[in-house]
């Protein structure tokens, strides 16, 4: 492919500045360099290569320490302001491999929806984690579906699965067969959504290897193959009080970052597989002579292609510039970000994965092979999307939007 | 529980056979398959654990399904001759896709090229005697394939209405007695080290469009000269191997041709509306076992703290859902029909224009809904939606493949439009 994504895909980021720019074209190259160029390599031995990127990217580049504060070391881009920035690097991650730029969103979302103060308890605790010269692996517990046989505390109608019992002066976690969204069994700590004595919901970081927490077998999921996934349970972990983020808004920070973020992630994801399926349709032919992409039907498939990432592209550059003028103190303000951050993040993920099932239509078998690269973008779309639906597909994102420009009740 | 036995089909249409293989096969999958499935897709290379299931179905151990098209007399059960043959294999495809696409498709792709020589009117007596003992003797699971697609021009191959094979690039020479075959074919089903016998589509003479110089011919898959390559990596399917195959200046009797000058282009449009017929059935198959899971995990999980089912805008979507699997188990079995009504006064041949079309409808409004659904009901599961211990997530990988094959969308909108709109150049 000889045009830039930048050039055929526009943005409406607002300016960047150098710096910014700089690292956004630093983790370009890393992508470009290290996974695209060596992409059947990078597949064929996933595990060590997985890591061995990831650390280069982490460490050698210092991506873990790119959202912590510079007090503790880190860039700085702890605010909101770095959000339209923050998404640019998801996206060139993403573009390269979706399951390195998962990891990075959450630890992204951890440090921006709850250690942006980096002055507060809960702040220098995360601070510490991505202090670390290892690269962390976060793993994310959200509210989800319930059992028929409990009635468990809500956070807008999915159910808090971990509870928080404030027993004399300590507080235990409590949680049964707790599904992650991702990297439960490879998690260094955990971000979980929990309720707390009264029911309310807020927010806990547990480290794995806090007596009591206890993994289940590895899951086989879909995509996203690199943040192996496992079931957990909090046995009475103990949890220390500058462990412990309260408030309702606080969660709604998680779901709006997580939103930016993962939709970051998908986009890349599908311009690669733009990138892919560009090259199939000038290489391919059809009717015995013409290129593919000159016959009209094809074309119109290849168009919907470009339009559903372009189409995201302007929504996640939105959802950016809404959260970098986000107020962290009024309540309200809040709400509506929330709830702008939940149809958006709906749709940007459906139109990444609907950009990929058409491509993969003119693709054919090769669509469909390992080979191509191009199945393992639709699979890990897929799995992102089905993490932050939670639970019945798009229905609680209808109930929030519904609640937020309705002011619906019961519901 | 409601069943899945209770999503309606023309009842009229259903062979007096039908219960007898449908309980035969639910028991296999739910014996050899189900218990097993969630490991296929690392047993994708050595189908240490589908083999046996294979042979289950198919062998002669087990429920020896693989005879089922060869005339009686030749040892099968002469379902050739069966004026059901379309609706008993669109219930063969259903309840085997319900357990696992893959294996429907690797069992159903064996009957495919034997189509062209075991299914009224156009049995080759001396081709069907020939390979029966290959198919009816055997112990062992014995899979045929037809090796259609070629590097240079993908599903062409297959628009036949258009391009009549002048894009094949496969040429089959007769030298005396013999065929002598050269060529590359691409993914077929059951290659990979796995076919026994090909139904190999070549042309006599390159370029040409005349349905004279297409030939249809069989070939061992022991014979000289014919090399398979290892099986791809696919993001699902792991039970059905796809690989490359060459052919070198392989050489087979005269009489391995199906049928001959022009008769060998017919059948081979023919063959296509059974690719279509079982493509449907193996999706509603699948969104058959995509309600059963479903309805345990809406049963039993929560929104609101009630039961997701009993939520009104879940159960709108989940309703959906349900009236698809409905809808879409209909048009398979009209589909079917349609098939079956190919020698009576008020039916098509397999091979005209309307049959290839309104079959290419059906298959594309079926994959449309199962693809639709399937990535629904993930999102109905949230978290758990790509867990494997669902199945869900497996069947969604499955079944992607079944919308792209066969000239995929773009194929079934050319022939809706060629016959619904008189088109004259696409």
């Amino acid at each position: 492919m000889h045009k830039s994504l930048d050039s055929l895909f526009l943005s409406t980021r607002e300016k960047i500045d150098e710096e910014e720019q700089r690292i956004i074209n630093t983790v370009r190259q890393w992508a470009e360099r290290e996974i695209l160029a060596k992409r059947l390599a990078y597949l064929e031995h996933y595990d060590r290569e997985f890591a061995a990127k990831r650390r280069m990217l982490l460490m050698d580049i210092g991506l873990q320490r790119l959202a912590l504060s510079e007090e503790n070391g880190g860039f700085g881009w702890n605010s909101t302001t770095r959000a339209p920035s923050l998404a640019a690097v998801l996206m060139e991650i993403g573009r390269a491999d979706a399951a390195t730029a998962y990891l990075s969103a959450l630890q992204f979302t951890n440090l921006l929806a709850c250690g942006a103060k980096y002055t507060t308890p809960v702040g220098a605790l995360i601070s510490s984690f991505y202090s670390s010269d290892q690269p962390v692996n976060p793993a994310l517990i959200l509210p989800g579906p319930g059992t028929v046989d409990e009635q468990t505390p809500l956070f807008f109608g999915r159910s808090i699965n971990v509870r928080l019992i404030h027993k004399g002066d300590e507080d235990i976690l409590v949680g049964n067969n707790i599904r992650t969204a991702g990297c439960g069994a490879i998690a260094d700590h955990f971000c979980v959504v929990c309720a707390d004595s009264d029911g309310k919901p807020c927010i806990t970081f547990v480290p794995a290897d806090a007596q009591g927490v206890q993994r289940g077998n590895i899951l086989k999921e879909t995509g996203l193959n690199a943040c192996t996934n496992a079931d957990i349970k909090f046995n009475n972990v103990r949890i220390s009080r500058e462990a412990i983020l309260k408030g309702s808004d606080a969660v709604e920070r998680i779901y709006i970052w997580l939103n930016l973020f993962l939709g970051a992630v998908s986009i890349g994801a599908a311009m690669n597989f733009f990138e892919i399926v560009y090259d199939w349709a000038n290489t391919r032919t059809i009717k015995g002579c013409s290129i593919m992409k000159d016959n009209p039907l094809c074309a119109s498939v290849l168009a919907e292609v470009a339009e559903e990432i372009a189409i995201a592209r302007f929504l996640i550059d939105d959802l950016a510039r809404l959260i970098s003028k986000m107020t962290v103190t009024n309540v309200q303000e809040m709400q509506h970000v929330y709830t702008m951050s939940q149809i958006l993040g709906y749709r940007i993920q459906q139109g990444a994965l609907r950009a990929v099932n058409r491509g993969m239509e003119l693709m054919g078998s090769a669509g469909y092979a390992r080979e191509w690269h191009a199945e393992k973008h639709w699979r890990d779309i897929k799995t992102i999307q089905s993490y932050l639906c939670g639970v019945g597909a798009e229905v609680p994102v209808k109930m929030d939007t519904a609640r937020f420009f309705f002011d619906c009740k019961d519901i | 529980m409601k069943s899945i036995d209770d999503f309606s089909r023309p009842e009229e249409y259903i062979s007096p056979m039908d219960k007898y293989f449908r309980s035969a096969v639910r028991a296999w999958a739910a014996k050899d398959v189900l218990p097993h499935r969630r490991r296929f897709d690392e047993d994708w290379k050595e189908h240490a654990l589908i083999e046996p299931a294979f042979d289950a179905l198919m062998a002669n151990k087990g429920l020896g399904i693989q005879k089922a098209l060869f005339p009686a007399d030749l040892g099968g059960w002469g379902l050739g001759q069966s004026d059901y043959a379309f609706t008993i294999a669109c219930t063969l495809a259903e309840e085997v896709g319900r357990a696992d696409t893959a294996m429907a498709v690797a069992f159903m792709v064996t009957y495919w090229p034997l189509t062209t020589i075991l299914v009224e009117p156009h049995v080759n007596r001396r081709l069907a005697a020939q390979f029966a003992p290959m198919f009816c003797n055997s112990d062992k699971a014995v899979f045929a394939a037809l090796a259609m697609t070629e590097p240079q021009g993908g599903a062409d191959i297959e628009n036949m209405e258009l391009l009549g094979g002048k894009t094949i690039k496969t040429t089959a020479r007769l030298d005396g007695d013999e065929w002598v075959i050269n060529g590359h074919k691409l993914w077929p089903t059951n290659t990979a080290g796995v076919g026994q016998l090909f139904g190999v589509p070549c042309t006599t003479c390159v370029g040409s469009n005349d349905p004279n110089d297409f030939a249809l011919i069989f070939v061992p898959a022991d014979v000289k000269g014919v090399t398979q390559g290892g099986p791809y990596e696919k993001a699902g399917m792991a039970a059905d191997k796809n690989g490359d195959l060459w052919f070198e200046d392989v050489r087979v009797p005269a009489w391995y041709r199906a049928h001959g000058p022009g008769k060998d282009a017919e059948v081979f449009k023919e063959i296509i509306p059974w690719g279509l017929v079982g493509s449907m059935g193996f999706l509603v198959g699948a969104m058959m076992n995509l309600y059963e899971v479903l309805y345990e995990f809406v049963s039993t999980r929560t929104y609101g703290n009630r039961p997701l089912k009993e939520n009104d805008a879940i159960a709108g979507l989940i309703g959906r859902i349900a009236g698809d699997i409905e809808v879409c188990r209909i048009l398979a079995y009209e589909g079917a029909r349609i098939g079956d009504r190919r020698n009576r006064p008020y039916g098509h041949p397999l091979y005209s224009e309307e049959v290839l079309a309104k079959l290419r409808n059906l298959k594309d409004f079926v994959c449309d809904r199962a693809v639709e659904n399937f990535g629904r009901a993930m999102d109905v599961l949230g978290v758990y939606g790509p867990d494997r211990q669902y199945d869900i997530e497996k069947h969604w990988r499955d079944i992607k493949i079944i919308q792209l094959w066969m000239g995929g969308k773009q194929l079934c909108q050319m022939e809706a439009a060629r016959f619904f709109y008189n088109c004259k150049t696409l």
